[in-house]
């Protein structure tokens, strides 16, 4: 099977910055897999999630050199801002849920599916009525991963996804994660919280000043 | 950054508000877009800019004035380009024109749409001079002007501050400003 | 948009459009309308409109607190310092052709007033992006008029935060008009600069959706339109460009 995701010698440069952000990436993702990307402040794991999914330099300019195949057709990322990826449109949860399936233009009853799914996945059924703008962080934030999850991503990006939860949540979701890896598909999540992520991730990165200084099993490389 | 140009617009009034300065500021947003992106978002931003703050005042009587926010939008670009916005020794006097001529383009709109009945103040310098004498639509033009020659000057300022804290990476985000 | 406020009435079952089209109309022939009977013909149109909303008592209400003083102003304006020749009412010496002036442009405000309230009160935001989604209207137009309505009461609230705390680090709000313009800068600067920062995450989110990838849209809930309705807005643009034309003919002869 072929990978998901290949990065050949990859280095990204921020738009006027002096230095690259990232050098010399050499990794492979395949579907299935679980890794948590990890460093200290300043390391790159936001910026190498943005260019892992295609993201950098389209949509923020910069520079990338070396080789990136991305052969996911659906790379979906969720930072740990909630507030700044509702898209303000939706006055229900639903209706923002079901945003990202209804962009893509697929037929309506699989559109509500996909969100009633989402939904359930990210057990928050009961607040598909509410709106948006009007939920606590915590809330929010499950809601931005359901929008994610409800497009189905062959390729799921997470900035420190549990960020504004509190201790249960977050167990959920990074449990909700493993599973999801488990039914195929290529997760990398940027966390500090090693403790979680040695309990569902596969395989870890760990990053210092933007160059890959790890890459193997969760277990060896998350202590 | 077009929502954000609008956003800027609709709210940086509200800063002016609290510090009981009579600006309205309602199109610092605009000026920005035009000198960090170009021409053609600063117009969307100060049309729908102007179509929104009519929603949002509840009246949509405010929509004639999306003329002005052209005027603006086309100006600023302008004077972007021409880096204008890079000193304040050059933003200052491109802003007072800007008022000027900005103020003479809202004039005729206040005149024709509301007989000079337009806003609190403006209105009650326009009486005042009216009062005094002066034919209506001179007290217009005059009241009109005072207030967007402030306020303009005000907002070239503002908008050239900003530039000039702009973080480099941000600053090189955006094309308009290498130019 | 601000004013919206879920009801069973007329214009809240119709097509999103329609309101649009009928407020619209109203709008456009008001300021083609040249004499207090047309003023007037179209404020009970709007007061109409009003109705139909189940707005007429938020309608009245704005029409005391917003148009009155304007219109009582442009009697000033027009009425005590317009041109002979005047007439008495009551113990004042108001002219006539701008008595007639000054109710004109009241009315003309009052109408849209009347009008605007209705229409924000009857056309839910939700329904208005289903109902653009449906026609094929491109996201870009959707998402700037009505995602930047969500954005300001986020942003106000910042800006709120942003006056309590540089007051808590000491700024004045008083003192003369040149401490108060220096005063701008701490407060506009982490504003504008904040919001600039968050652009991007914004482009990534929805662009990480979707946005884009497909040449349509699922609308999720199409607001059903009726062939009268269709009609009708198709009547408020044939009536506006007609009285438009009428209008510019008599300028121009």
């Amino acid at each position: 099977m072929s990978p998901v995701l290949a990065m050949r010698l990859v280095s990204y440069r921020y738009a006027g910055a002096d230095s690259p952000a990232l050098a010399e990436l050499d990794f492979e993702v395949n579907g299935g897999e679980l890794i948590a990307v990890t460093g200290p402040v300043g390391a790159g794991s936001s910026t190498l999630l943005m260019v892992a999914g295609g993201y950098a330099p389209r949509l923020i300019g910069g520079e990338l050199g070396g080789e990136r195949l991305l052969a996911a057709e659906r790379p979906a990322i969720v930072f740990a801002t909630p507030w700044t990826q509702i898209t303000g449109l939706c006055r229900s949860v639903f209706a923002e849920v079901a945003f990202g399936p209804a962009s893509l233009g697929w037929p309506e009853p699989l559109v509500r599916s996909a969100a009633r799914d989402a939904l359930a996945w990210m057990g928050i059924t009961h607040l598909a009525e509410r709106d948006p703008a009007q939920l606590s962080g915590g809330e929010m934030q499950r809601v931005v991963v359901a929008s994610a999850l409800a497009m189905g991503p062959d390729l799921l990006l997470l900035d420190d996804p549990a960020a504004e939860l509190d201790p249960l949540a977050a167990n959920s979701l990074y449990e909700l994660l493993g599973r999801l890896a488990g039914r195929g598909a290529a997760i990398m999540v940027a966390t500090p919280d090693l403790d979680r992520a040695r309990r569902v991730a596969t395989r870890a990165l760990r990053l210092e000043t933007g160059r890959v200084v790890a890459d193997g099993p969760a277990a060896q490389v998350l202590g | 950054m077009v929502r954000l140009g609008v956003a800027i617009n609709l709210v940086i009034g509200q800063l002016a508000a609290a510090l009981l300065l009579p600006l309205f500021l309602d199109a610092v947003g605009t000026i920005l877009v035009a000198s960090l992106v170009g021409w053609r978002a600063a117009l969307v931003t100060g049309l729908t800019a102007q179509v929104l703050a009519a929603v949002l005042s509840g009246n949509f009587a405010w929509l004639p004035f999306a003329v002005v926010q052209v005027v603006i939008a086309l100006y600023a670009s302008l004077a972007a380009r021409a880096g204008a916005l890079r000193s304040y020794w050059t933003a200052v006097p491109a802003g007072l024109l800007l008022g000027f001529i900005a103020g003479s383009t809202a004039a005729p709109i206040a005149y024709y749409v509301f007989g000079g009945a337009t806003a609190g103040g403006v209105t009650v310098v326009t009486t005042a001079l009216r009062a005094l004498g002066l034919p209506l639509q001179a007290s217009v033009y005059i009241s009109s002007l005072s207030t967007d020659l402030l306020d303009k000057t005000i907002s070239f300022a503002l908008v050239c501050m900003v530039l000039r804290t702009l973080p480099r990476h941000l600053a090189a985000r955006f094309p308009a400003l290498a130019r | 948009m601000i004013g919206y406020e879920n009801d069973t009435s007329v214009l809240h079952g119709a097509h999103p459009y329609t309101p649009l089209a009928l407020a619209g109309a109203v709008f456009c022939l008001v300021f083609a309308a040249r004499s207090p009977e047309h003023v007037g013909a179209l404020l009970a149109v709007a007061v109409l409109l009003a109705v139909l909303a189940g707005a007429l008592g938020q309608a009245l209400r704005a029409a005391l607190a917003i148009a009155l003083p304007t219109i009582v102003l442009l009697l000033v304006l027009h009425g005590l310092l317009g041109p002979a020749p005047y007439s008495f009412v009551g113990p004042f010496l108001i002219s006539d052709s701008g008595f007639e002036r000054a109710v004109v442009l009241g009315g003309r405000i009052t109408t849209v007033l009347v009008a605007t309230v209705a229409v924000l009160r009857s056309v839910s935001p939700a329904r208005l992006v289903d109902a653009m989604t449906d026609r094929g209207v491109p996201f870009s137009v959707t998402y700037l008029l009505v995602s930047t309505l969500t954005l300001v009461p986020r942003m106000r609230q910042r800006a709120a935060g942003i006056l309590e705390a540089q007051q808590c680090r000491g700024l004045r709000l008083g003192g003369s008009p040149f401490a108060r313009l220096a005063a701008l800068r701490p407060l506009t600067l982490p504003l504008i600069l904040g919001a600039l920062m968050e652009v991007d995450e914004q482009v990534l989110a929805l662009d990480s959706r979707g946005v884009g990838r497909s040449p349509r849209r699922t609308a999720l809930d199409p607001p059903a339109d009726t062939e009268f309705e269709w009609l009708l807005r198709w009547m408020c643009l044939v009536v506006v460009v007609a009285a438009w034309t009428a209008r510019a003919r008599e300028w121009l002869l």
